[in-house]
């Protein structure tokens, strides 16, 4: 067990995190790469949608787009009320890139070939995503609420001085938990998918792999409505 | 067999202390889902909503036992 430890540590540790080649002085790591191909394919995926866009759906395309939106935009509404709307290109544009993102590992040759790795299995990667929800979450705290959105960090005023360390930290923390649950699921099951290929590799491994197909799915939605959560928590109305 | 050594008795502690993340957070997700699913029973028109906030409350606690896990991994990946 301990060599198989080490050795998963030691692969996982160099297999994904070698650098490729370095542009403007920057690591170019395969989760980089993987991104731009996954960025370029969201984005050809979206023109090829909207070029041909019709009051009345023609196309099974764009009836089966319309569907997704419809039913995102119907969760989110369940959370943010009917603010939502002004959030949903931030939170859609999140919930696409990290659905094709964790489905991404599961295709074969996944961390094996050069270049080509789950940019949702390092940790880099969702901790930028969570830095951008840290930063839009006060964004629109402001804009809403202009300066009573500082209001929140001192609420009972006479415990001002308890309340706002506590605040703060609670606000750190947030991105902290949003990205490491994210980065912890992927990787977790590549892990144990690992360890299952290692032991027992014929039929055994399906079980995990479909587990993978619903996580996949499922942590994108935690992602996406969590960061609907904060928003809407920024900037409800007082009452 | 013979002596298990600092590197086994590490790599035991990582697993010991996955399947107590791991237990609680079953316990804590199951005593959940079945709140879920008793609301569910009484109330089928908002299942939804009922659906919505179970995975949200559960993605804390799974939140968890992943800590540990990404901890383990961190320490036996530096000691191993």
């Amino acid at each position: 067990m301990t060599e198989f430890m080490s050795a998963a540590a030691e692969g996982t540790g160099d297999h994904g995190s070698e650098v490729l080649f370095t542009l403007f002085g920057l690591d170019v790591t395969p989760a980089i790469t993987t991104m731009w191909a996954i960025m370029a394919l969201i984005i050809i995926f979206s023109f090829i949608v909207t070029r041909t866009l019709e009051r009345v759906p023609r196309t099974r395309l764009q009836a089966a787009v319309e569907l997704i939106f419809e039913s995102l935009e119907e969760l989110f509404k369940g959370i943010l009320g009917d603010r939502a709307r002004g959030y949903l290109p931030l939170l859609i544009s999140f919930f696409l890139f990290i659905v094709v993102s964790n489905y991404s590992g599961l295709i074969p040759g996944a961390g094996h070939f050069k270049g080509f790795l789950a940019p949702t299995s390092r940790w880099g990667v969702t901790a930028g995503l969570a830095v951008i929800v840290f930063f839009s979450q006060q964004y629109f705290g402001i804009k809403e609420k202009g300066l009573g959105y500082f209001k929140h960090f001192v609420d009972p005023p006479f415990l001002a001085p308890l309340m706002l360390p506590l605040g703060i930290l609670e606000e750190l923390v947030k991105p902290f938990s949003l990205s490491l649950r994210l980065f912890a699921n992927i990787f977790g099951g590549e892990t144990v998918l690992a360890a299952l290929l290692l032991t027992l590799p014929v039929l055994v491994p399906i079980s995990v792999l479909a587990l993978e197909v619903i996580f996949g799915l499922v942590q994108a939605m935690i992602f996406t409505m969590l960061a609907a959560v904060y928003f809407a928590n920024a900037t409800a109305e007082e009452h | 067999m013979g002596e298990i050594g600092a590197i086994g008795l590490f790599a035991s502690a990582a697993m010991i202390s996955l399947a107590i993340a791991a237990f609680g957070a079953a316990l804590a997700e199951g005593r959940t889902a079945e709140a879920a699913m008793n609301a569910l029973w009484r109330q089928p028109e908002v299942a939804g909503r009922i659906f919505m906030f179970m995975i949200l409350a559960l993605a804390f606690m799974e939140a968890l036992a992943l800590f540990v896990f990404a901890l383990v991994f961190v320490l036996v990946g530096r000691v191993a």
